[in-house]
Formats: C-alpha cells, sequence, structure tokens
C-alpha cells in the first residue's frame, strides 16, 4: 500500500476490495445486495479497523451462510491489512437487518465487553463471526 | 408548468438553484425544526433572519418562496395554549417575512393558518389525501392548494374525481420513490416529524423504516417499477389534472435538484430513472433502470391499471426486462447486468 506512481494505492485498494466482496456476498445469497460504503476507522480509546455498512443482507443470510462468508471475511482482513480481534454484524435493534460488518482490532479496555461469556450474541444488536479469545 | 422545487435550505444553495429561475415557479424549503418542524429529513435550520434573506433574494428573482412545516406528529403539543401561541406566533413572523405559502399537514393548522393569516396554506402530501372527499374536507378548512397523496398519481380515476370535486389547486409529487401503499408510512413521517421538529428529539442510530424499504427493494426491484413516480415525459398525461407539480428532494445536492428540474422542465430524461428519483437514493448505485425504457408504459398499461398485482403480473415482467443491477461498481471493471443474473429471491 502506499503512494505508487502518483496513485493512492490504500484507496485503490479499497475500492477493489468493496468491490470484491459485494460480488462474492451476492453470488453467495443468491441477491444483488449493495456494500454502500467500506470504511477503514479509528477510535480514541484505541480500537481500530474496517466498517462494512450492508444494504439488503439479513441476520438469515448470516446464520445460513456463516461458514461460506467466514473465509471471505477473512480474505478482506488480510487483503486490508487489519488483523481484527473480533468480526461481527451489526443489526438495526429488534430486526432481522444487518446495518454493518466490522472488522475490529480492540483496545484492552473494549476487549472486556467482547470476551465476556461464550455466547454468539454479546448484545442483543451484534453477532459475532469470529473472535480471537487472548490466552 | 409550475414547477415547485426543493432547497436544502441555506442561501448559497438558493443561489444556485435561481442559476435557472427561469424554469422555477416556487422554492421550498423547511424552517426551524425549534417549531412546528417538518415530515421529512432535513440538512438545514434557517432562522427567521435566514428565511426573510431567502425570500427577498427569490422574489427579487421572480420566484415565490413556501415554507414547509409539514409534521405529521407534533405529540399533540399544537393543541396546547403554549403551542398554539408559539406556533400563531412563528407563523405570524414567516407571513410578516413575506413568504408565499406554508404547507402543513395537520388539519387543525390548515384550519387555524388559513383563518388568521394571509397567506396560502398549502395541503402536504402527508395528509394523505387520496379521495374527492378528503380534499373537499381540506379546501373546506381553508386550504388553498392539496399536494395529492402520491399513493393515487397513477389512480386516474381518483385523481379526476378529485380534480372534479374542489376549486382549489391541486399538486402533483412527481418524483417521490416510496413503495406503493407502503406499510411503514405513518409511522416513519412520525419518526421524521419527532427527528426533525421541536425537542426532545430521538437519538436514533437506524433508521429502521428506511434500512427495511431498501432491503425489500434490493430483494425485489419491482417494488421500485410499482412506486407511483411520474417520469417528466408523462406530464403530458397529467395536464387535465392540474399543470401544478412537485419535485421532491430537499436533502439532496443542487447539482441533483437541477437534474431533475431540466428533466420535468423539459419533459425529458435520457438516463438512469433512479437519478431522479428523490428516494430511495441509496439504490442508484445498485440499479440501472434506463429511463426511455419506460416510454409509453404509463399510457399503455398503468392508466387502466387495477393494481390486483398476483393476477396481472405486468410489472413482474417489466422488472425482468428493464432493470439492471451494477456489478463491480468504483472499479475499472464496473458494468451493468440484467436484474436476473444476480437474484435467486423475489
Amino acid at each position: 500500500m502506499g503512494n505508487r506512481g502518483g496513485e493512492n494505492m490504500i484507496l485503490e485498494e479499497i475500492l477493489k476490495n468493496r468491490a470484491g466482496f459485494e460480488e462474492k456476498i451476492r453470488k453467495l445469497i443468491g441477491r444483488p445486495v449493495l456494500l454502500i460504503e467500506l470504511d477503514m476507522f479509528a477510535l480514541p480509546c484505541g480500537c481500530s479497523g474496517i466498517t462494512a455498512n450492508m444494504r439488503g443482507l439479513e441476520f438469515d443470510d448470516l446464520e445460513v451462510f456463516e461458514q461460506q462468508i467466514l473465509p471471505l471475511v477473512k480474505e478482506m482482513a488480510e487483503n486490508l491489512g487489519v488483523k481484527p480481534t473480533v468480526t461481527f454484524a451489526r443489526l438495526v435493534p429488534g430486526s432481522s437487518i444487518v446495518a454493518s460488518l466490522n472488522w475490529r482490532t480492540l483496545c484492552p479496555r473494549c476487549y472486556p465487553e467482547f470476551a465476556r461469556g461464550a455466547g454468539k450474541m454479546p448484545r442483543p444488536d451484534l453477532y459475532i463471526l469470529m473472535f480471537e479469545r487472548r490466552k | 408548468m409550475k414547477l415547485f422545487v426543493p432547497s436544502p435550505g441555506h442561501i448559497d444553495s438558493l443561489k444556485e438553484l435561481l442559476t435557472q429561475k427561469e424554469k422555477i415557479y416556487s422554492i421550498f424549503m423547511a424552517g426551524s425544526p425549534d417549531y412546528i418542524g417538518t415530515g421529512r429529513s432535513n440538512l438545514a435550520s434557517p432562522q427567521l433572519e435566514d428565511i426573510k434573506e431567502q425570500t427577498e433574494f427569490a422574489h427579487k428573482n421572480g420566484v415565490k418562496m413556501e415554507l414547509v412545516l409539514n409534521s405529521s406528529c407534533m405529540g399533540g403539543r399544537q393543541l396546547t395554549p403554549e403551542g398554539y401561541r408559539t406556533n400563531h406566533w412563528y407563523v405570524e413572523k414567516l407571513v410578516d417575512i413575506g413568504i408565499d405559502s406554508i404547507v402543513v399537514a395537520d388539519p387543525y393548522l390548515v384550519e387555524t393558518i388559513s383563518r388568521d393569516f394571509d397567506v396560502d396554506v398549502v395541503v402536504s402530501v402527508l395528509a394523505f389525501v387520496d379521495s374527492p372527499q378528503k380534499a373537499e374536507f381540506f379546501e373546506d378548512l381553508g386550504a388553498k392548494s392539496i399536494v395529492i397523496d402520491s399513493n393515487v398519481n397513477r389512480h386516474f380515476d381518483v385523481l379526476h374525481a378529485i380534480r372534479d370535486s374542489v376549486d382549489c389547486e391541486l399538486k402533483l409529487l412527481v418524483n417521490e420513490g416510496c413503495l406503493y401503499r407502503c406499510p411503514f408510512r405513518y409511522a416513519h413521517f412520525n419518526f421524521f416529524s419527532h427527528a426533525f421538529g421541536p425537542e426532545p428529539r430521538p437519538n436514533v442510530l437506524d433508521d429502521y423504516y428506511y434500512l427495511k424499504c431498501l432491503e425489500l427493494r434490493i430483494e425485489n426491484p419491482e417494488l421500485i417499477i410499482k412506486s407511483p413516480w411520474i417520469r417528466p415525459e408523462d406530464i403530458k398525461l397529467y395536464r387535465d389534472i392540474t399543470d401544478v407539480y412537485k419535485i421532491g428532494g430537499r436533502t439532496h445536492f443542487v447539482d441533483w435538484i437541477l437534474n431533475c428540474v431540466n428533466a420535468y422542465y423539459n419533459e425529458s430524461y435520457d438516463g438512469n430513472l433512479m437519478d431522479i428519483l428523490d428516494c430511495p437514493k441509496d439504490l442508484k448505485d445498485l440499479y440501472n433502470i434506463p429511463n426511455k425504457s419506460l416510454d409509453g408504459i404509463l399510457e399503455k398499461q398503468w392508466t387502466n391499471c387495477k393494481k390486483v398485482c398476483n393476477k396481472c403480473g405486468y410489472c413482474r415482467t417489466l422488472t425482468k426486462k428493464v432493470t439492471q443491477v451494477y456489478s463491480n461498481g468504483g472499479t475499472e471493471h464496473q458494468m451493468c447486468l440484467p436484474w436476473e443474473t444476480g437474484a435467486v429471491k423475489t
């Protein structure tokens, strides 16, 4: 990544990965879902990562295709050089709508919030796809 | 043709919009959310001095100014002595400024503003006037103009019946891409009314109604085809009902708004239909529906449509024929594919 030949390689990678991830999810679930915005973020607490804001993806899709989605999620993180502690979907509260997929490298303060308990839903609006538990 | 054109709400937008003033009859924009609020999302909160400056600028350019105060829910505040006084004070100030018309959704406001002020009262599309009886009711309350519920935009029998029942001006909202007979409509506008009305405002992270609306249309773009928008080319079929048209879109960039103005002014648009629909704007990056591929459909099919979709199937077939999906968007490999190639579930 970085600047190569006057072009911003980070942005180029993000554009390419946005389109690639969207295409793969579409093929998997058989519906033209939209990855409306792919962001890399840093939070004041020290967490950082990627957010994919989705349109048209449902909780059922995650449950049914979770095993097929996991490699795609891993691939995205690798492509963008992120090593997430947790990868999760955020749901619109009380509904089956997946608002976003999130790859987050957790800071020490936020880690316990996800690490407490062993369930897939540490909060009613969060569904964990992957979690790297510390030893 | 009289075109009512949205403004995002600040003077810079207005100045840009009025570079094409010869095509615009009236600008409309929301006022301050601190009084009556509006039933749709809003980008600005112009104070009285801003509204005054913009009204004077519009008038100097020969364009009228309409203020939209069409909250669909005020929580009963409007009926309290304090609410009545506050709203009355605000409307009085707007009238003093020289606003030409005020759009409201609440029948109580239609009656009181018509009675107490020298200003044209417009019944908002959010009052859901979809029958001659309702139109008569609002006219009797004092309305000078009614924006007809867009759900009946393709019910020509109802439109003609409304036209025959009242003498007041009728307006059609032409580019709203909302779901036909949307089940979220009342709840969504009530939510907006609180989110873009006086304090306390709900602090909502995700707009369920919007996201659910998008989800339904990603699953089934037939719901876009069935939305009651009116194409620029089809305006001619409405001339015996009205010549007053409202373009929705006050949360868009001026460039987008002017693109719509030109399309409707010229009664022609050669591009993606999604470009000119106010809602759902997120889906313009997903679907390409060439506007010209819909030439003649209104006249041939929808003017006589009985709206019994499970027995008809016309829109389903049309959707498959005209809808394309953008693939690899934002990259050098971007292309349009027929919707069916990527769809399993409908």
